[in-house]
């Protein structure tokens, strides 16, 4: 062997045996079938977070650990604005958590049936088919399979701030859309508004159409959704989409909304409300519990927006808006699989309610609603006086970009309800 | 052309006699070549021949895969309606359709040559201005030169927020209005629909007059102080001296400012999207926005890449369209 020779076997030697100790050490140079078990107690979970109060999903995920100390979860929460992007990115790299928190529908790009299409998502036991809500089987997976466990009922509708209305001398909600008007034009004499809304914020004036939209539209046509679908009615061709826009315009010029809500954030809102300067928002449910962190003297209730026809005719919205889903990549099913198992049994569906401040997705003839900030609601929920949200069954998520953008086109006088209309059924058939 | 750089023309044409300029290879150094008078043949240096172009293979290979290769495949999706997850078809030229038949999307083409435009003019101006007035004499023009510098070393993403704040119902703009008895003049500055473009605007020139100042300033170190007092000792006032001496020294300068601006400005996003998002109801939306929304946000990958392709050639027009323009050698 030449010294050239020999000096090349010591460089390839100096760099194979710490490499393969490296392997050896990472196991990657095989696995026992004691490795193999540990790594099956082991799991990540992708969840959403937009605020700093405690969420449901790390509270349970500990909760679990704590009862399965073999069990190591790795929480890997994202910010809410960038969630489905980084969802999306990981699942179409192959390297997305064990288990994800989605979004029953299409509509967004978290959306369960888009992703389900892709190939990305697991199909799920009965124990998760047993919490879809009545009526929204379509919205958790094609072909009668379930892809998400619903883990609550969001109700959607008025966060009310109750302590904050005594104060400005509202001792009694309006009953109805004109009585509403009415109280509007009175708290803005007050220099107060009877609404905060985010008018920057689509996903807020979103909401603010789509619940305009819930007794002019849904409560009336139940299938509206499906009768766009099918190409048979057209938002601009509505009436009822049509009224709906209008009330914005009314809301507006009865002076509801807090000035400068065109140019407003979330951040207003919460200010608003707690600050009393406004008295109700257009929020899904659970932000009563935020809010009441944020302002633990005040109350803060669930209200339905008063119909034009009255208390008879109020319709609200409650579904499942989220959900946990099981990564068709994952390497860990089986754990992710017994950690939804668990997460389906009642005490947990109770638990995950209580600490974001929603309804429970089982027992809900046996919920508390007296004691809860969901006593003006509880004749509805109970009595089926409400539908999921609309927007979870439309084909995109342009189209409710299209509502929330041009209801703050309808707030600064940039455009029509007609021309919101024609521009919502153009995204739909994009 | 100035004296200066008549000179320095003249220099580098002819070289002091039996040198050879700087760079430029004799017949006898030439590797693997005989001088006149060597009898000894010398040995070929393939190695160092090929050398001067293959040592520079990874990085142009890296180049080409990072940036070109990935361009190309996002150039791809173009055609397709993929959403960004799962399968897609090809499309042709469908996404492109859609684009020039959406009066959104010309409107967002639109604003996104005025923001350009608009920011480099006015950027340029006082970055000049700038320029001129903290060339010499202020004593504490060295000082100042970082202040005005500073807005293109801040995150623009940071800045623009507190820029919103400032604009914000309540904020300052607002409050200042009000206190002094102007507050049928407060309004929301950014979600106005004839006040936002102007807002996002100013926010846009405030950030790029640094860059455009700092350029110039580069540019009048080139303007002799001889020439200046010549034309001073020969009458001319100072506006005149402006449009004779310094502004024609300075035109290699206007042109890397106008030219970088302008493709600065093109592909701007993030102060627009804290500023706006786009808003109110896309008054101020840029095709760098709509590729964001479409691509990102809203699921549709194939037309936000249509898009983000129309603007790499707007930006690629306007770029070669420029240095065209401005050169300073009709020769280049």
């Amino acid at each position: 062997m030449t010294q050239q020779r020999r000096s090349a076997g010591f460089r390839l030697a100096a760099l194979a045996i710490p490499t393969v100790a490296a392997l050896a050490l990472t196991g990657c140079g095989g696995s026992s079938s004691s490795a193999s078990d540990a790594e099956n107690q082991e799991f990540s979970l992708t969840f959403a977070t937009s605020n700093t109060v405690e969420s449901p999903y790390e509270a349970l995920a500990k909760q679990y650990m704590q009862e399965f100390p073999d069990v190591k979860i790795t929480l890997n929460p994202q910010p809410n604005d960038s969630y489905d992007q980084v969802v999306r990115t990981q699942l179409q790299a192959g390297n997305a958590s064990d288990v994800l928190v989605t979004s029953p529908g299409s509509a967004s790009g978290r959306s369960i049936l888009p992703l389900v299409e892709a190939g990305f998502l697991e199909p799920l036991s009965e124990s998760a088919a047993a919490l879809v809500p009545e009526g929204s089987e379509a919205l958790f997976g094609p072909d009668g399979k379930v892809y998400g466990l619903a883990p609550e009922i969001t109700v959607v509708g008025l966060v009310n701030n109750d302590t904050a209305s005594a104060a400005a001398g509202v001792n009694a909600f309006p009953e109805d859309f004109a009585g509403v008007l009415e109280q509007c034009g009175v708290l803005a004499a007050d220099n107060k508004s009877m609404f905060a809304v985010a008018g920057t914020a689509a996903p807020n004036t979103g909401l603010l159409g789509m619940q305009l939209a819930a007794t002019r539209v849904y409560s009336k046509d139940p299938d509206w959704n499906d009768k766009r679908a099918a190409g048979d009615v057209t938002f601009a061709g509505t009436e009822g989409w049509q009224q709906a826009l209008e009330a914005v315009v009314d809301l507006k010029d009865a002076g509801c909304f807090q000035k400068g809500a065109e140019g407003a954030g979330f951040d207003v809102v919460t200010k608003a409300l707690v600050g009393g300067d406004s008295l109700a928002a257009f929020i899904p449910g659970p932000s009563n519990k935020q809010l009441k962190t944020t302002a633990e003297d005040q109350d803060f209730e669930v209200r339905v927006l008063p119909s034009e026809g009255g208390p008879d005719e109020d319709f609200i919205y409650a579904s499942a808006n989220y959900a946990y889903s099981i990564n068709a990549a994952s390497k860990n099913k089986d754990a992710a699989t017994t950690f939804l198992e668990w997460l389906a049994e009642p005490e947990q569906t109770k638990a995950f309610a209580e600490i974001d401040g929603a309804l429970p997705v089982t027992g809900l003839e046996d919920f508390d609603f007296a004691n809860s900030a969901y006593k003006n609601v509880a004749d509805l929920v109970l009595n089926n006086r409400y539908a999921p949200l609309p927007n979870s069954e439309w084909s995109n998520a342009s189209v409710y970009d299209e509502l929330g953008t041009g209801v703050q086109g309808l707030l600064t006088g940039q455009q029509t309800p007609a021309q919101v209309l024609e521009a919502m059924d153009a995204a739909w058939d994009q | 052309m100035t004296v200066t750089s008549q000179s320095t023309s003249r220099e580098a044409s002819e070289p002091a006699s039996g040198q050879a300029p700087i760079g430029q290879k004799t017949e006898d150094s030439r590797p693997g070549r005989r001088g006149n008078g060597s009898k000894k043949p010398s040995r070929p240096q393939w190695g160092l021949e090929f050398g001067h172009w293959w040592w520079a293979l990874p990085g142009i290979v890296l180049v080409f895969a990072v940036h070109y290769v990935a361009t190309g495949i996002g150039g791809f999706f173009a055609f397709t309606n993929w959403s960004g997850i799962g399968s897609f078809e090809i499309v042709g030229f469908k996404n492109f359709e859609a684009i020039f038949n959406d009066p959104t999307k010309i409107r967002s083409l639109g604003n996104t040559l005025f923001f350009a435009f608009g920011s480099v003019l006015l950027g340029n101006i006082l970055g000049l201005l700038l320029a001129l007035g903290l060339n010499r004499v202020v004593k504490t023009r060295y000082a100042l030169r970082t202040l005005f510098f500073m807005p293109v070393v801040l995150s623009p993403l940071a800045t623009a927020y507190i820029w919103k704040f400032i604009f914000d119902f309540d904020g300052p703009i607002n409050v200042l209005l009000t206190s002094v008895g102007l507050e049928h003049l407060a309004k929301p500055w950014l979600a106005d629909p004839h006040w936002a473009v102007w807002t996002v605007l100013v926010v846009l020139t405030w950030s790029s007059t640094g860059f455009a100042m700092v350029i110039f300033m580069a540019g009048l170190t080139s303007v002799p102080n001889e020439v200046e007092e010549a034309a001073a000792i020969d009458g001319a006032n100072l506006w005149q001296r402006f449009c004779h001496v310094t502004l024609p020294v300075l035109r290699p300068a206007v042109a890397i400012a106008m030219t970088l601006g302008i493709v600065q400005g093109l592909r701007v996003f993030d102060p627009i999207m804290a500023l706006t998002s786009g808003g109110p109801a896309g008054a101020t939306e840029t095709l760098a926005t709509e590729v964001y929304k479409q691509a990102f946000a809203l699921g549709n990958f194939g037309g936000g890449a249509a898009l983000a392709l129309v603007l790499a050639v707007i930006i690629l027009f306007f770029a070669v369209l420029q240095q065209r323009l401005t050169r300073s050698n009709p020769e280049d």
